[in-house]
């Protein structure tokens, strides 16, 4: 069998179509230019924008123009709709699941609301504020009612990790067909987040040039739909397959990537093991490349590093759509299966001067300067079949999928007969008292920058990992209904009251929902697989069936899973108002699972309490998983 | 220049949350970055940036034009004395 993909979707700066992204891709023009519809005052910053206005997109979807509906939801809705006509699938009996890669999420609608400072209407936006909520509302838009829905977020790698995840789920045989992908809208609180950084580019970004100065952020959306396929008679009108894929953490930095690219080398390295390839058997290379400084480098290591001298054509595209953060994976999977589908290396744009320290991009020429047409490295004018797309984030949340024309089987999962997972530890922390316990395990340096949630996170985790004799878990899985959501609210407010100036860098690196799984990976120096689920009350769910997909097929034998959410009283007030539980100020509970030294199978953790990323005791998990993904829906999404 | 390093001293350590740093033993010449020194990161230039914009109204557009100026306290010091909008 193999993973096909059947159908694609896509809105970004370069086109609100696959028709029209392709034609700006071969034409070479950018979609990056002065900002339209984002209400920022740094007009200063190039963005890459989707042409359509929320109204506009409203209008494409049968919605009221008034509709209070996130431009994430938007967009994604209308990604996923192309996607499915496109594959012309009857979904009638099949299990459909939707995955959705995001970490804004509704954030656009929210800031509107905290402009007009209006704490009324807070109810209204925080409803459709947390990532999971906009996957379900994304997926009703599009009409997939009895679809069950996911949410990854692990920042900028989001997108194509959901598309790994989806094609772990056809392999296992959990789904019938999937629809997986990402997507992000401009916000002004990320735009400030990344300008507090420092690291936006004031003219049109120059991923690998020797003066590239930093990224544009742009948006959009991209959805595959996927499908097993038996290999005999594969083929036609399919789209591309999935050939492999890694999940790997940098374990480095919270924001920045280390000088040896060791996460994105051995995500690249994975990558290529499953799909059983070789490096020279990669025909095209749709590099991260943002254009920083830092990523470039770290990046152009890591390929040297696997492709030595015979390095294939390699392009970053983030000169046409800019950097989407959370759809950029599945906007690129895309970029890239176009590319293999209609035999063009696509150009990095804006790239001039060569840097010692970077890989050399391909070029082509008449699409940019003229100086560039000596610098096309390895070029190849015969047919191109197999493309290798990587995808990192922050938190050093970095990931790698090849993609194909040529049908080839699914590298069979090394299934080892007999691995149960088994509850090695857990460890509760829900009260801030018992924080104290923090210093234990780490220094007052490394606690300083620390919101409570990821103290927290941080003592439940050591503690359980000791509790387990575990000095480093094979890997790190995550739940959290609403994220680092004091922090973020902090810069909020820090926005609302001083304007978009002067922000705290060291808030918004805390604001991404993979904060507390990639700060426990760089505790530990853990490289392993690390992942970030954000589906309201079904995250946890969603993580322990991560968590034992990988025991149970002999790829971890010991995993730290962590359900982390903290309530902030603006949180409670929503909650209340709502008539929903309400959780107290921090709660996180950390399992270790381990498939050795279990003492009884299938051994339940401890009830959790019904709030946040856990709403579900976890000994009826197999139930709800079995019988109910649309059971939960009603009151689930979101707390 | 005293007063403004000592003032310094306390914003520095309130916005990097050096809990464990006391203002007597925090050396005006002490190397702010690597292990030798105070073993401040990238996020720590970009939060002082951050403080030296609202506190004295000076802007830097990159940390990298801020490498001499932040290697330490006084340093930081003169700059601000140099370049200061604000008091």
């Amino acid at each position: 069998m193999s993973i096909a993909v059947t159908g694609l979707g896509i809105v970004c700066a370069i086109g609100g179509d696959v028709q029209s992204v392709l034609r700006s891709l071969r034409e070479g023009r950018t979609g990056i230019g002065p900002m339209r519809h984002l209400r920022s005052v740094h007009k200063e910053l190039p963005v890459g924008e989707v042409k359509l206005s929320d109204e506009e997109m409203k209008r494409q979807l049968g919605q009221d123009e008034q509709a209070v509906i996130s431009r994430t939801a938007l967009m994604g809705a209308i990604a996923i709709r192309q996607a499915l006509q496109d594959a012309g699938l009857d979904l009638e009996g099949k299990r459909v699941v939707i995955i959705n890669g995001t970490t804004v999420g509704g954030m656009d609608v929210t800031e509107r609301v905290f402009e007009r400072n209006g704490t009324p209407g807070m109810t209204e936006a925080l409803n459709g504020h947390s990532c999971g909520s906009v996957t379900h509302e994304m997926a009703d838009l599009a009409g997939l009612h009895e679809a069950e829905v996911c949410t990854v977020s692990t920042a900028c790698s989001s997108a194509l990790n959901a598309i790994i995840l989806g094609a772990e789920m056809l392999r296992r045989g959990e789904a019938d067909i999937v629809i997986a992908g990402g997507t992000e809208a401009l916000s002004k609180f990320h735009l400030n987040g990344f300008n507090s950084l420092m690291i936006l580019d004031k003219e049109p970004c120059r991923p690998f040039d020797k003066t590239r100065a930093g990224l544009n952020l742009g948006e959009g959306a991209a959805f595959l739909v996927m499908k097993l396929t038996p290999l005999k008679g594969a083929g036609g009108s399919w789209s591309a397959y999935i050939l492999g894929y890694g999940n790997r953490c940098d374990a480095f930095h919270q924001t920045a990537s280390s000088a040896d690219g060791e996460g994105a080398f051995l995500a690249m390295s994975d990558a290529l093991r499953t799909a059983g390839l070789r490096p020279e058997d990669i025909d095209y290379i749709n590099a991260h490349g943002t254009g920083t400084p830092n990523n470039d480098t770290s990046e152009s290591a890591a390929i040297r590093r696997i492709f030595g001298d015979s390095i294939p054509p390699v392009s970053s595209t983030k000169g046409f759509t800019g950097h989407a953060t959370s759809a950029s994976g599945a906007i690129e999977t895309v970029v890239s299966i176009l590319a293999l589908r209609h035999g063009f290396v696509p150009t990095n744009l804006g790239w001039r001067d060569g840097d010692e320290a970077c890989i050399t991009p391909y070029c082509r020429p008449n699409t940019t300067d003229s100086r560039s047409e000596n610098h096309n490295p390895n070029h190849k004018d015969g047919p191109i079949a197999t493309a290798l797309c990587n995808s990192f984030g922050f938190g050093g949340n970095d990931s790698a999928l090849i993609v194909s024309t040529k049908p080839a089987p699914f590298a069979p999962i090394p299934e080892e007969e007999g691995y149960e997972s088994c509850v090695l530890a857990e460890e509760t922390i829900d009260d801030v008292e018992q924080l104290g316990a923090l210093r234990q395990y780490i220094s007052a340096g490394e606690a300083r920058r620390m919101s409570r949630l990821m103290k927290a996170a941080c003592v439940s985790s050591m503690k359980a990992l000791r509790a387990a004799g575990i000095e480093c878990p094979d890997a790190i899985i995550t739940a959290t209904a609403w994220g680092m959501f004091e922090t973020s609210e902090k810069l909020l407010r820090d926005m609302l009251q001083n304007g978009e100036e002067a922000l705290s860098p060291t808030l918004f690196m805390q604001c991404t929902h993979n904060t507390i799984g990639s700060a426990i990976a760089i505790r530990l120096r853990c490289h392993g697989y690390n992942m970030t689920y954000s589906q309201g009350a079904d995250s946890l769910l969603w993580a322990m069936r991560d968590a034992r997909r990988l025991i149970e097929t002999g790829r971890a034998r010991t995993v730290l899973v962590g359900c982390h959410d903290e309530a902030t009283p603006l949180l409670q007030d929503f909650l209340r108002r709502m008539g929903r539980p309400v959780p107290p100020e921090i709660y996180s509970h950390s399992i270790v699972l381990g498939r050795q030294q279990c003492i009884q199978t299938h051994q339940a953790p401890s009830p959790l309490p019904l709030w946040g990323s856990a709403s579900v005791p976890l000994n009826e998990e197999a139930t709800a998983m079995k019988h109910s993904p649309k059971g939960e829906r009603g009151g689930g999404c979101s707390f | 220049m005293e007063q403004l390093i000592n003032d310094l001293k306390q914003q520095i350590k309130e916005a990097l949350n050096l809990e464990e740093l006391s203002l007597e033993d925090f050396d005006a010449d002490a190397p702010l970055f690597g292990e030798d020194g105070i073993g401040l990161d990238s996020i720590d230039v970009l939060e002082i940036i951050v403080l030296l914009e609202k506190r004295y109204g000076i802007r830097l557009e990159s940390p990298k034009e801020g490498k001499a100026i932040f290697r330490s306290v006084r340093t930081i010091a003169e700059y601000v004395q140099a370049n200061s909008k604000k008091n």
